[in-house]
Protein backbone atom coordinates (compact mmCIF):
# COMPACT_ATOMS: atom_id res chain seq x y z
CA UNK A 1 0.00 0.00 0.00
CA UNK A 2 2.96 2.29 0.74
CA UNK A 3 4.32 1.70 -2.96
CA UNK A 4 1.35 2.05 -4.29
CA UNK A 5 0.42 5.95 -2.45
CA UNK A 6 4.39 6.67 -3.14
CA UNK A 7 3.45 5.93 -7.06
CA UNK A 8 0.09 8.18 -6.89
CA UNK A 9 2.77 10.96 -4.92
CA UNK A 10 4.93 10.87 -7.47
CA UNK A 11 2.73 11.00 -10.22
CA UNK A 12 0.85 14.07 -8.33
CA UNK A 13 3.97 16.37 -8.03
CA UNK A 14 5.32 15.15 -11.44
CA UNK A 15 1.75 16.15 -13.55
CA UNK A 16 2.56 19.44 -11.03
CA UNK A 17 5.82 20.28 -12.93
CA UNK A 18 3.82 19.98 -16.28
CA UNK A 19 0.47 21.25 -16.31
CA UNK A 20 0.75 24.54 -13.84
CA UNK A 21 2.66 26.72 -16.30
CA UNK A 22 0.59 25.61 -19.27
CA UNK A 23 -2.68 26.33 -17.54
CA UNK A 24 -1.80 29.52 -15.60
CA UNK A 25 1.28 31.09 -17.34
CA UNK A 26 0.02 34.48 -18.84
CA UNK A 27 3.48 35.94 -19.54
CA UNK A 28 6.83 34.08 -18.82
CA UNK A 29 8.54 32.90 -15.70
CA UNK A 30 10.62 35.42 -13.80
CA UNK A 31 14.40 35.88 -15.30
CA UNK A 32 15.57 33.94 -11.91
CA UNK A 33 13.25 31.18 -11.52
CA UNK A 34 14.29 30.83 -15.61
CA UNK A 35 17.75 30.55 -15.37
CA UNK A 36 17.52 28.05 -12.41
CA UNK A 37 15.27 25.55 -13.84
CA UNK A 38 17.53 26.08 -16.72
CA UNK A 39 20.53 24.65 -14.98
CA UNK A 40 18.43 22.19 -12.90
CA UNK A 41 18.45 19.21 -15.87
CA UNK A 42 22.53 19.68 -16.05
CA UNK A 43 23.05 19.23 -12.03
CA UNK A 44 20.35 16.54 -11.62
CA UNK A 45 21.73 14.46 -14.17
CA UNK A 46 25.54 14.71 -13.36
CA UNK A 47 24.04 13.64 -9.42
CA UNK A 48 22.85 10.55 -11.44
CA UNK A 49 25.36 9.98 -13.52
CA UNK A 50 28.37 9.36 -11.14
CA UNK A 51 27.15 6.94 -8.34
CA UNK A 52 26.82 4.25 -10.57
CA UNK A 53 29.93 4.55 -12.56
CA UNK A 54 32.55 5.29 -9.44
CA UNK A 55 30.73 4.15 -6.02
CA UNK A 56 30.29 0.96 -4.98
CA UNK A 57 28.11 -0.11 -1.93
CA UNK A 58 29.39 -2.30 0.83
CA UNK A 59 26.68 -3.04 3.39
CA UNK A 60 25.54 0.31 3.27
CA UNK A 61 28.44 2.07 2.89
CA UNK A 62 29.28 3.78 -0.14
CA UNK A 63 33.20 3.64 -1.43
CA UNK A 64 35.08 5.19 -4.32
CA UNK A 65 35.73 2.21 -7.05
CA UNK A 66 37.18 2.30 -10.44
CA UNK A 67 35.84 -0.72 -12.35
CA UNK A 68 34.86 -1.22 -15.99
CA UNK A 69 31.84 1.12 -15.55
CA UNK A 70 33.77 4.57 -15.39
CA UNK A 71 35.71 3.66 -18.49
CA UNK A 72 31.95 2.84 -20.20
CA UNK A 73 31.06 6.22 -18.75
CA UNK A 74 33.62 8.21 -20.76
CA UNK A 75 33.14 6.68 -24.15
CA UNK A 76 29.56 7.30 -23.89
CA UNK A 77 30.17 10.63 -22.91
CA UNK A 78 33.41 11.07 -26.07
CA UNK A 79 30.51 9.58 -28.37
CA UNK A 80 27.50 11.65 -26.90
CA UNK A 81 29.77 15.01 -27.44
CA UNK A 82 30.67 14.00 -30.59
CA UNK A 83 27.20 12.58 -32.11
CA UNK A 84 24.52 13.84 -29.78
CA UNK A 85 22.57 10.54 -30.16
CA UNK A 86 21.67 8.99 -26.92
CA UNK A 87 21.29 5.67 -28.69
CA UNK A 88 24.89 5.37 -30.22
CA UNK A 89 26.09 6.24 -26.37
CA UNK A 90 24.33 3.68 -25.16
CA UNK A 91 25.82 1.51 -27.42
CA UNK A 92 29.14 2.63 -27.18
CA UNK A 93 29.21 2.51 -23.43
CA UNK A 94 27.87 -1.15 -23.09
CA UNK A 95 30.71 -2.53 -25.85
CA UNK A 96 33.64 -0.61 -24.01
CA UNK A 97 31.96 -2.68 -20.70
CA UNK A 98 31.76 -5.81 -22.70
CA UNK A 99 35.30 -5.48 -23.73
CA UNK A 100 36.65 -4.69 -20.47
CA UNK A 101 35.04 -7.59 -19.11
CA UNK A 102 36.67 -9.99 -21.62
CA UNK A 103 39.51 -8.25 -21.11
CA UNK A 104 39.17 -9.51 -18.14
CA UNK A 105 39.78 -6.05 -15.90
CA UNK B 1 11.66 15.53 -38.73
CA UNK B 2 12.14 14.91 -42.14
CA UNK B 3 9.74 12.13 -42.86
CA UNK B 4 7.18 15.48 -43.07
CA UNK B 5 5.05 15.26 -46.20
CA UNK B 6 5.01 18.83 -48.14
CA UNK B 7 1.57 19.11 -48.69
CA UNK B 8 1.28 18.78 -44.78
CA UNK B 9 3.89 21.61 -44.51
CA UNK B 10 2.40 23.69 -46.73
CA UNK B 11 -1.66 24.04 -45.62
CA UNK B 12 -3.11 24.24 -42.71
CA UNK B 13 -2.97 20.93 -41.02
CA UNK B 14 -6.02 19.34 -39.52
CA UNK B 15 -6.28 18.71 -36.18
CA UNK B 16 -5.94 14.28 -37.20
CA UNK B 17 -3.33 14.93 -40.04
CA UNK B 18 -1.04 17.25 -37.46
CA UNK B 19 -1.82 14.71 -34.81
CA UNK B 20 -0.78 11.78 -36.89
CA UNK B 21 2.34 13.84 -38.27
CA UNK B 22 3.44 14.10 -34.47
CA UNK B 23 2.96 10.82 -33.81
CA UNK B 24 4.82 9.48 -36.66
CA UNK B 25 7.86 12.18 -36.01
CA UNK B 26 8.51 10.60 -33.32
CA UNK B 27 9.11 7.03 -34.22
CA UNK B 28 12.83 7.52 -34.91
CA UNK B 29 13.28 8.60 -31.29
CA UNK B 30 11.93 5.10 -30.23
CA UNK B 31 15.25 3.40 -30.59
CA UNK B 32 16.72 5.43 -27.84
CA UNK B 33 14.04 5.51 -25.79
CA UNK B 34 13.02 1.84 -25.71
CA UNK B 35 16.07 0.63 -23.83
CA UNK B 36 15.93 2.70 -20.88
CA UNK B 37 12.37 1.68 -20.54
CA UNK B 38 13.26 -1.98 -20.98
CA UNK B 39 15.86 -1.68 -18.00
CA UNK B 40 13.54 0.77 -15.71
CA UNK B 41 11.20 -2.12 -15.72
CA UNK B 42 13.59 -4.47 -15.09
CA UNK B 43 15.27 -2.65 -12.01
CA UNK B 44 11.95 -1.48 -10.72
CA UNK B 45 10.97 -5.73 -10.48
CA UNK B 46 14.64 -6.16 -8.96
CA UNK B 47 13.92 -3.32 -6.49
CA UNK B 48 10.88 -5.39 -5.63
CA UNK B 49 7.56 -3.60 -7.17
CA UNK B 50 5.11 -5.96 -8.45
CA UNK B 51 4.93 -6.28 -12.21
CA UNK B 52 1.50 -3.93 -11.38
CA UNK B 53 3.45 -1.11 -9.48
CA UNK B 54 6.15 -1.50 -12.14
CA UNK B 55 3.44 -0.62 -14.91
CA UNK B 56 1.70 1.98 -13.20
CA UNK B 57 4.94 4.29 -12.64
CA UNK B 58 5.24 4.10 -16.36
CA UNK B 59 1.63 4.77 -17.18
CA UNK B 60 0.89 7.40 -14.44
CA UNK B 61 4.25 8.80 -13.85
CA UNK B 62 5.92 8.76 -17.06
CA UNK B 63 9.03 10.65 -16.21
CA UNK B 64 11.78 8.16 -16.83
CA UNK B 65 14.58 9.63 -14.68
CA UNK B 66 12.54 10.01 -11.66
CA UNK B 67 11.26 6.32 -12.54
CA UNK B 68 14.56 4.53 -12.73
CA UNK B 69 15.85 6.81 -9.86
CA UNK B 70 12.77 5.61 -7.63
CA UNK B 71 13.26 2.42 -7.99
CA UNK B 72 16.60 2.70 -6.59
CA UNK B 73 15.50 4.45 -3.56
CA UNK B 74 12.33 1.63 -3.11
CA UNK B 75 15.20 -0.98 -3.56
CA UNK B 76 17.38 1.21 -0.94
CA UNK B 77 14.21 1.38 2.14
CA UNK B 78 14.05 4.82 1.49
CA UNK B 79 10.81 6.91 3.32
CA UNK B 80 7.95 7.60 0.79
CA UNK B 81 8.22 11.38 1.09
CA UNK B 82 11.87 11.24 0.59
CA UNK B 83 10.96 9.68 -2.95
CA UNK B 84 8.25 12.27 -4.06
CA UNK B 85 10.47 15.08 -3.02
CA UNK B 86 13.18 13.71 -5.24
CA UNK B 87 11.00 12.81 -7.71
CA UNK B 88 9.58 16.55 -7.64
CA UNK B 89 13.64 18.14 -7.95
CA UNK B 90 14.57 15.63 -11.51
CA UNK B 91 11.21 16.73 -12.55
CA UNK B 92 11.45 20.55 -12.03
CA UNK B 93 12.84 21.00 -15.60
CA UNK B 94 8.83 20.16 -16.48
CA UNK B 95 8.23 23.81 -15.60
CA UNK B 96 10.32 25.41 -17.43
CA UNK B 97 9.39 23.03 -20.96
CA UNK B 98 6.03 23.97 -20.15
CA UNK B 99 6.94 27.46 -19.92
CA UNK B 100 8.10 27.81 -22.99
CA UNK B 101 5.11 25.79 -24.68
CA UNK B 102 2.22 28.09 -22.81
CA UNK B 103 2.64 30.86 -25.53
CA UNK B 104 1.96 28.53 -28.32
CA UNK B 105 -1.36 26.37 -26.72
CA UNK B 106 -3.34 29.26 -26.02
CA UNK B 107 -5.44 28.51 -28.65
CA UNK B 108 -6.62 25.25 -27.24
CA UNK B 109 -9.24 24.59 -24.36
CA UNK B 110 -8.06 24.12 -20.68
CA UNK B 111 -9.03 20.55 -20.69
CA UNK B 112 -6.54 20.27 -24.04
CA UNK B 113 -3.81 21.66 -22.33
CA UNK B 114 -4.37 19.75 -19.15
CA UNK B 115 -4.49 16.60 -21.35
CA UNK B 116 -1.40 17.27 -23.66
CA UNK B 117 0.83 18.55 -20.15
CA UNK B 118 -0.18 15.02 -19.28
CA UNK B 119 2.70 13.44 -21.41
CA UNK B 120 5.01 16.46 -21.76
CA UNK B 121 8.84 15.26 -21.68
CA UNK B 122 12.37 16.23 -23.34
CA UNK B 123 12.32 14.34 -25.95
CA UNK B 124 8.17 15.35 -27.33
CA UNK B 125 8.92 18.94 -26.42
CA UNK B 126 12.11 19.07 -28.46
CA UNK B 127 9.85 17.40 -31.36
CA UNK B 128 6.91 19.62 -30.81
CA UNK B 129 9.23 22.93 -31.13
CA UNK B 130 11.32 22.37 -33.31
CA UNK B 131 7.67 22.59 -35.32
CA UNK B 132 6.30 25.26 -33.42
CA UNK B 133 8.90 27.66 -34.47
CA UNK B 134 8.59 27.33 -37.95
CA UNK B 135 5.05 28.09 -37.51
CA UNK B 136 3.67 24.65 -38.37
CA UNK B 137 3.56 23.41 -34.91
CA UNK B 138 -0.30 23.00 -33.23
CA UNK B 139 -1.69 21.24 -29.83
CA UNK B 140 -2.76 17.83 -31.82
CA UNK B 141 1.25 17.66 -33.09
CA UNK B 142 2.34 18.31 -29.73
CA UNK B 143 -0.53 15.94 -28.46
CA UNK B 144 0.20 13.56 -31.32
CA UNK B 145 4.17 13.56 -30.87
CA UNK B 146 3.59 13.16 -27.15
CA UNK B 147 1.17 9.63 -27.30
CA UNK B 148 4.41 8.30 -29.87
CA UNK B 149 6.26 8.55 -27.18
CA UNK B 150 3.66 7.39 -23.81
CA UNK B 151 3.07 4.15 -26.21
CA UNK B 152 6.79 3.00 -27.07
CA UNK B 153 7.52 4.01 -23.28
CA UNK B 154 4.92 1.87 -22.06
CA UNK B 155 5.47 -0.83 -24.68
CA UNK B 156 9.06 -1.32 -23.18
CA UNK B 157 8.05 -1.21 -19.71
CA UNK B 158 5.92 -4.16 -20.55
CA UNK B 159 9.10 -6.03 -22.49
CA UNK B 160 11.24 -5.05 -19.55
CA UNK B 161 9.26 -7.29 -17.35
CA UNK B 162 9.00 -9.94 -19.31
CA UNK B 163 12.88 -10.04 -20.57
CA UNK B 164 14.12 -9.17 -17.43
CA UNK B 165 12.44 -12.44 -15.92
CA UNK B 166 14.79 -14.47 -18.16
CA UNK B 167 17.76 -12.37 -17.03
CA UNK B 168 18.77 -13.56 -13.28
CA UNK B 169 21.61 -10.49 -13.08
CA UNK B 170 21.32 -7.81 -15.50
CA UNK B 171 24.68 -5.87 -14.22
CA UNK B 172 26.67 -8.89 -15.17
CA UNK B 173 25.96 -8.04 -18.58
CA UNK B 174 26.75 -4.16 -17.52
CA UNK B 175 22.68 -3.67 -18.45
CA UNK B 176 22.60 -1.53 -15.49
CA UNK B 177 24.89 1.01 -17.08
CA UNK B 178 21.96 1.76 -19.99
CA UNK B 179 20.72 4.28 -17.07
CA UNK B 180 23.60 5.88 -16.71
CA UNK B 181 24.38 6.10 -20.06
CA UNK B 182 21.18 7.82 -21.27
CA UNK B 183 21.54 10.25 -19.31
CA UNK B 184 25.31 10.76 -20.30
CA UNK B 185 23.56 11.26 -23.76
CA UNK B 186 21.19 13.62 -22.77
CA UNK B 187 23.98 16.22 -20.52
CA UNK B 188 26.56 16.23 -23.18
CA UNK B 189 24.64 18.63 -25.60
CA UNK B 190 23.58 21.12 -22.59
CA UNK B 191 27.56 21.74 -21.79
CA UNK B 192 27.89 24.29 -24.39
CA UNK B 193 28.59 27.09 -22.28
CA UNK B 194 31.07 28.35 -19.46
CA UNK B 195 28.27 27.88 -16.54
CA UNK B 196 26.99 24.76 -17.41
CA UNK B 197 30.18 23.17 -17.21
CA UNK B 198 30.75 24.88 -14.06
CA UNK B 199 27.48 23.51 -12.67
CA UNK B 200 28.09 20.12 -13.85
CA UNK B 201 31.90 20.30 -11.93
CA UNK B 202 30.09 21.76 -8.85
CA UNK B 203 27.09 18.96 -8.86
CA UNK B 204 29.47 16.69 -9.67
CA UNK B 205 31.78 17.65 -6.21
CA UNK B 206 28.40 17.77 -3.99
CA UNK B 207 27.18 14.51 -5.49
CA UNK B 208 30.54 12.65 -4.51
CA UNK B 209 30.66 14.24 -1.20
CA UNK B 210 26.79 13.78 -0.44
CA UNK B 211 27.10 10.43 -1.42
CA UNK B 212 30.12 9.58 0.55
CA UNK B 213 29.13 11.53 3.75
CA UNK B 214 25.74 11.32 4.23
CA UNK B 215 23.25 8.44 4.43
CA UNK B 216 20.08 7.62 2.02
CA UNK B 217 20.32 9.93 -1.26
CA UNK B 218 19.71 13.41 -0.17
CA UNK B 219 22.65 13.84 -2.50
CA UNK B 220 20.56 14.09 -5.86
CA UNK B 221 18.80 16.93 -3.99
CA UNK B 222 21.46 18.89 -2.90
CA UNK B 223 23.82 18.62 -5.80
CA UNK B 224 20.39 19.05 -8.56
CA UNK B 225 19.19 22.08 -6.14
CA UNK B 226 22.55 23.89 -4.78
CA UNK B 227 24.86 23.62 -7.82
CA UNK B 228 22.12 24.86 -10.31
CA UNK B 229 21.01 27.52 -7.87
CA UNK B 230 25.05 28.45 -7.89
CA UNK B 231 24.97 28.75 -11.61
CA UNK B 232 22.04 30.92 -12.24
CA UNK B 233 23.60 33.31 -9.52
CA UNK B 234 26.22 33.57 -11.49
CA UNK B 235 24.91 33.92 -14.38
CA UNK B 236 25.61 37.48 -15.19
CA UNK B 237 23.61 37.06 -18.58
CA UNK B 238 20.23 36.00 -18.35
CA UNK B 239 20.19 32.07 -19.22
CA UNK B 240 19.07 32.40 -22.90
CA UNK B 241 15.90 30.18 -23.04
CA UNK B 242 13.48 28.70 -25.43
CA UNK B 243 10.81 30.68 -24.33
CA UNK B 244 13.04 33.82 -25.30
CA UNK B 245 14.73 32.50 -28.41
CA UNK B 246 11.14 32.14 -30.05
CA UNK B 247 10.43 35.81 -29.70
CA UNK B 248 13.63 36.42 -32.01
Amino acid sequence: MTIWLTILGMALVTYATRVTALLTLRGELAPWLQRWLGYVPVAVFVALILPPLVLAEHNDTRVLTVGPALPAGIVGAVVAWRSGNVLLTILAGLVCFWAMRWLGM
Amino acid sequence: MASESPSVAISTPTGSTAFRAGFVDTIPLWLGVAPFGAIYAVSALTAGLSPAQTLAMSLFVFAGASQFTAAGLFAAGVAPFTIIITTLVINARHILLAAALAPFMRQASPAARAGIAFQLTDETFAVGMRRFLTSQGSPAYQFGTNLSLYCIWQASTIAGMLLGSLIPDPATYGLDLVFPLTFIGLLMPLLRDRVSGLVAALSAALTLAGALLLPGRWYILIAGLVASGIGAFLARQPHTTIAQKEKV
